[in-house]
């Protein structure tokens, strides 16, 4: 089955219900979602575990002249974000389908527009067609957080933006860059990363192509201190789209680390390495702290995202293999708690008139057995509890920083241990405690309980077993690093041998 | 059957009852049936371990290790993570107790909490507290130790804050919660030191076989794995500075703390340093740190349980104090001894909890021993219990505690050099322990009758006040917020909590006989298999030289009937010494009363700091810093397109008009390179 199908899907659905009049979009909507994840299973039961390279792949050339080509393929890296990405749409469609929208065929068509983009930046195997559709994904959004977004919606899309605008014109410039100064002896202009990936750019080339890359990945993530958007986007937006928005964007980014950068500049991301790890480190701790100030349930989701998405970083850029499986896996993980916790904090919202600020919660647990227990399981997997798969992610992400530099994963340990503090604090402050003066505890409502409880599924499913994706995911993950993971052995092999020379002597002299 | 096939079995039971309750609990029929089937599934549990015991002796003393993996659980680039068991002695002797014990204290909770709303939600998770102690045990696996650790601490928090509309439960269980997650960092980031630097296998096995060849001595790395896997001990078995939590779990009901406090949690340190027995034999390093601390704990909680007046308090710094002597028992070398002890404080403090239930039942909820006195006549069985379990806490001869905690001090004395300040510290705090018991047994059970104990005398009425309220806190709440609810139980009137009692009873009184000095050797046969390989072991055991074991005896005895003794003197016969020794040596009371200062220094320390920098962080630089970077850009754009204000499509020609303006820079600047 050619990929295309999978790519245009979304697309082609949203078309024909806007086509078809309010009353049909959204179920033609609903039904597209769900063949597309239909479409991402089968790829999943489809993938052949032992090989490293692109499976399924479809490549024709586009613009002959600038060497750009339609190319999509599948392997370890980006099998499961695109079931992560046609999951949670799907999840967010049956949402948004149980909802009074204005203007219902031109909001499931922005969502579908979005589903295809996002799967076109997951699929495109050339650089040139990923600028595209990660530029492309952005503007639909724009559309359904300023058309449909809550309160201060203007400024909140407006600083996105700004934001985003930046970035992308940094990864546009980044992108052309990289065709130009890769055309080399050959002559031949080629934007495919195969094509890409043979030609040696030299050292200081690649350093500052890398600066601008990271720079538009690090404020889409977002990471410590580019992440001004945040706030005031994941208040403004409807919560199917900040569901989607949390849960899948910010995983192109660090996808793009894992699939771009680091296969293409190995040099500079071992030069870099620590910078970056610091700047990850900082996006830990700072969005652990302000997490735990926050009252109102999406800042603290925004902010441990923030200190989640440090996490991943982390993981990228301890440049081995156990780093990137960490990463990998933990990008699923925490694509589905968050997506879940957005919609929990809905369902709360929707007991306390409205409001999504935790003093105005409490004691909702009262009533509401079935509804704790499914907040409590995705809270206990937010904060990485062992047992649930997103400890299996941190354990891999940390013990890939433990081998490359200790130092920073015990300080990143810290952050594992706030998490529980502003995790905890959150669900204790919205379910326990005595009953808030608006509140009214009420078992979570059936169509509510669609939503959530397939993610809660989904996320127990895999805590059970992790080995699922990690088994699919490991000759990919070790394909990608295995240049600079060469790199910082050799970059280690002479600080190794200045050490153990002049310790030798000395051990020679005491006896 | 295989050992390994009914340890499966053993395991899978209680995952089922929770489940089960989970699921269908609610719309059973009958009014305890949740209750009886979590009881039946922990019972069946404790079958299955004893099946697993006897398979496993009828194999050869060498031949006792078994394990089995369920499936690869997180096996790729060189993690090799599987659900793997290691069934040996050492393992189905946790197995037993473990189970035994909290089918026992299954059995006492269903009637103590039959009348509360969350009769089902707590069997439910009880069951999954058991599931994940006896995974903890059973592990043969970093990995699923470290999962089974982390259950075992999210347990404990659901059941902590088990009443949780009380403001005082729900922070007493984040509390444990974070401390428990500050364990789990440390037994992570000890796990990666010693296999990701040494071993290079997450198994148990191929780790103890290659830790020789793969650390010299006492090396670096091996040391600090050790003494964070010991961090991890200490915060789940509540060892200073990390025990802060132990207290406070008070909050949860009576027979939660018994399940806490004798088969599950704070037991789990202790056989974490005997199941990583070969990792400290090369770490003695670690090893003392873990002896000093446990020397330390057992004091300074002794002391703290001197001059508390919560009954359910007092018997929680006692634990502290307990497990302080198995840790240190098991920190140096005395493995079969810290096990011993283990085993019998299992019996006598589940006993004592259950105990404090029925007397807590009988006050309708007050904890205060400021307010009890003279229960003497209206619970004579209860009485009973608790004066067989306090016995054994304070080792009168012959009682089980008397012979397991000799059996720690003379190994520790035997030791030699520092070691004979454990020593001295060791006896000086059973001495304490013995004060400390009777002052609650002398308070609670003698003396002059309070109200609740007539009343219930004279009419057969417990008493039931009519405004419930938090004990902590003598808040006001309404019947559905906790303990007592609508009905509460004492074990004179109950069979259920009559029959757990009484076993507990048996166990408490002649648990001990199973190793007696000269008599029989139970408990270090049967766990020789695991330690066989161990030179420290063999002295060990054979070292305690008779003297000392017989000289530890008479002392035993002496500082129990002297400590017993002192206690009826101060608090029965003249009550003027205690207020006059509290004036007297008031900054010692102080020290003891405020528990050392621990819960003040925590919050200086950590958490004051901390919500300060949390306050600084998004009150100053969120709004100056990032907002500041953004609002001035913003403020640029408004004021130049006035397009952006309402029109949505104004959004997307301004982004388009960006974007080609962006396009034709980097067009210009590709032209000025080329020239």
């Amino acid at each position: 089955m050619a990929l295309s199908f999978l790519l245009w899907a979304p697309l082609f659905f949203a078309l024909v219900g806007a086509l078809l009049g309010r009353r049909m979009a959204p179920k033609v909507a609903l039904f597209g979602s769900a063949v597309t994840l239909g479409m991402a299973i089968y790829y999943i039961a489809d993938f052949d575990t032992g090989k490293a390279g692109l499976q399924h792949v479809t490549d024709t050339v586009w613009i002959a002249a600038l060497g750009i080509h339609y190319k999509l393929g599948v392997d370890g890296l980006n099998l499961f974000l695109l079931t992560l990405t046609t999951l949670l749409w799907c999840v967010a469609t049956l949402y948004a389908y149980f909802r009074q929208w204005d203007r219902p065929q031109l909001f499931f068509f922005f969502m579908g527009l979005a589903e295809s983009a996002v799967l076109g930046a997951f699929l495109s195997q050339d650089l040139a067609l990923f600028v595209a559709f990660f530029d492309l994904m952005l503007v639909p959004f724009y559309f359904l957080i300023g058309t449909w977004g809550g309160r201060k919606r203007v400024q909140a899309t407006t600083k996105l933006v700004i934001y985003t605008l930046v970035g992308s014109l940094l990864m546009l410039a980044a992108a052309i860059a990289t065709g130009v100064e890769s055309v080399g002896n050959s002559g031949q202009i080629s934007f495919a990363l195969s094509d890409l990936v043979r030609v040696g750019l030299p050292v200081g080339t690649q350093e500052w192509i890398f600066l601008l890359f990271a720079a538009a990945f690090l404020v889409k993530m977002p990471a410590f201190p580019v992440h001004g958007w945040l706030p005031d986007g994941y208040r403004a937006m409807p919560i199917p789209v900040v569901a989607v928005f949390s849960a899948v964007l910010s995983k192109v980014a660090a996808y793009g680390f894992i699939r771009i950068v680091l296969p293409l500049f190995p040099q500079a991301a071992v030069h870099f390495q620590e910078l970056l790890l610091l700047i990850a480190l900082a996006s830990i701790l700072y969005g652990s702290i302000m997490a735990f100030t926050q009252t109102d349930l999406r800042l603290i989701v925004g902010f441990s995202s923030i200190a989640q998405l440090g996490f991943i970083t982390l993981g990228i850029f301890a440049l081995n293999p156990q780093g990137t499986q960490g990463a990998l896996l933990q990008m699923v993980n925490h694509g589905l708690v968050t997506a879940a916790l957005f919609f929990i904090i809905a369902v709360l919202a929707a007991r306390v008139g409205g409001s999504e600020d935790v003093r105005d919660m409490g004691g909702l647990a009262f009533r509401a057995p079935v509804l704790a227990a499914l907040f409590l399981i995705v809270a206990l997997a937010t904060l990485a509890m062992p047992g649930s798969s997103n400890f299996m992610g941190e354990f891999y992400i940390l013990l890939g920083v433990f081998e490359s530099k200790l130092v920073i994963a015990c300080v990143a340990f810290t952050g594992v241990v706030l998490a529980s503090v502003y995790m905890l604090r959150a669900y204790i402050g919205a379910m326990h405690n005595r009953v808030g003066a608006k509140a009214q505890s009420r078992e979570l409502s059936l169509r509510d309980g669609v939503v959530v409880a397939p993610l809660v599924l989904v996320i127990v499913a895999i805590a059970v077993y992790p080995q699922l994706l990690l088994k699919r995911q490991q000759a990919s993950a070790q394909a990608a690093v295995a240049q600079t993971a060469l790199l910082t052995h050799q970059l280690a092999l002479p600080r190794a041998t200045a050490q153990t020379a002049p310790v030798l002597p000395q051990g020679g002299q005491t006896p | 059957m295989s050992p390994t096939t009914w340890a499966w079995i053993c395991l899978a039971l209680p995952l089922a009852g929770c489940l089960f309750n989970a699921f269908v609990g609610r719309h059973l029929p009958g009014e305890r049936t949740a209750g009886w089937i979590g009881t039946l599934a922990i019972g069946l549990s404790f079958v299955a371990a004893v099946g697993a015991f006897i398979a496993l002796m009828g194999h050869s003393p060498d031949d006792r290790t078994f394990t089995s993996t369920a499936w690869d659980y997180a096996d790729s680039v060189g993690v090799n993570a599987k659900l793997t068991i290691l069934i040996d002695p050492l393992s189905v002797y946790m197995m037993l107790v473990v189970s035994g014990v909290s089918a026992l204290i299954h059995l006492y909770s269903c009637v103590y909490v039959w009348k509360d709303r969350g009769f089902v939600r707590y069997f439910a998770y009880l069951n999954f507290f058991v599931f994940s102690m006896l995974l903890l045990v059973m592990a043969g696996n970093f990995v699923p130790l470290i999962i089974g650790w982390a259950f075992v601490g999210a347990a404990s928090y659901m059941l902590i804050s088990f009443w949780f509309r009380r403001t005082t439960a729900t922070r007493a269980g984040i509390k444990a919660f974070v401390i428990n997650v500050i364990g789990d960092v440390g037994l992570v980031l000890g796990t990666y030191f010693i296999v990701f630097r040494g071993s290079g296998s997450l198994d148990f096995l191929d780790t103890f076989k290659h830790v020789q060849a793969a650390f010299p001595p006492n090396d670096g790395d091996l040391v600090a794995g050790c003494i964070l896997l010991l961090v991890g001990a200490f915060a789940k078995s509540a060892q200073v500075p990390l025990h802060t939590w132990l207290p406070d779990a008070m909050e949860g009901p009576t027979p939660v703390s018994a399940l806490i406090h004798a088969a599950t949690m704070v037991t789990a340190g202790v056989y974490l340093i005997a199941r990583m027995h070969p990792l400290f034999e090369d770490a003695t390093a670690a090893a003392d740190v873990g002896t000093v601390v446990g020397c330390a704990t057992l004091v300074i909680a002794a002391t703290i349980a001197l001059s508390q007046t919560d009954i359910k308090r007092v018997i929680a710094y006692s634990t502290m104090s307990q497990i302080g002597y198995m840790i240190m028992a098991v920190s140096a070398s005395a493995y079969a001894a810290g096990m011993f002890h283990l085993f019998t404080h299992a019996f006598f403090k589940a006993l004592l909890f259950m105990a404090a239930g029925s007397i807590i039942g009988a006050m309708g909820g007050e904890q205060s021993l400021d307010k009890m006195g003279g229960f003497r006549r209206a619970l004579p069985f209860t009485f009973a219990c608790f004066l067989a379990g306090g016995l054994a806490l304070s080792a009168f001869p012959l009682f089980s505690g008397y012979f397991s905690k000799d059996d720690i001090l003379a190994l520790i004395g035997g030791e030699g050099g520092w070691h004979w300040i454990l020593y001295v510290l060791g006896y000086l705090g059973a001495f304490v322990t013995a004060l400390y018991t009777f002052r609650m047994i002398f308070r609670a059970f003698l003396g002059p009758e309070c109200k609740e104990a007539r009343e219930l005398r004279e009419t057969g009425h417990i008493a039931h006040h009519e405004h419930p309220f938090n004990p902590e806190t003598y808040e006001e709440e309404d019947t559905d917020v906790g303990f007592p609810g609508p009905g509460h139980y004492i074990a004179e009137q109950q069979w259920p909590m009559k029959v757990a009692m009484s076993t507990l009873a048996i166990g408490a009184i002649f648990g001990g006989l199973i190793q007696v000095p000269f008599v029989d050797d139970l408990v270090n046969v049967y766990l020789r298999p695991d330690f066989v390989n161990d030179p420290t072991y063999e002295k060990v055991i054979n070292d305690p030289s008779n003297g000392l074991l017989i000289f530890g005896l008479i002392l035993s005895a002496v500082i129990a009937i002297g400590g017993i003794g002192l206690a009826y003197v101060i608090w029965v016969r003249r009550p003027s010494i205690a207020v006059a020794f509290r004036e007297r040596f008031r900054p010692l009371y102080e020290l003891s009363f405020h528990k050392w200062w621990f819960d003040e220094l925590n919050d200086a320390v950590f958490v004051r700091p901390g919500a300060t920098v949390g306050r600084w962080a998004s009150n100053v630089f969120e709004r100056v810093v990032i907002d500041g970077l953004v609002n001035g850009t913003v403020s640029v754009v408004r004021a130049g397109s006035s397009v952006v204000r309402g029109a949505q499509d104004g959004f997307l020609r301004v982004y388009a008009a960006l974007l080609l303006l962006g396009l034709a820079l980097v067009a210009l600047w590709f032209l000025l390179q080329s020239t």
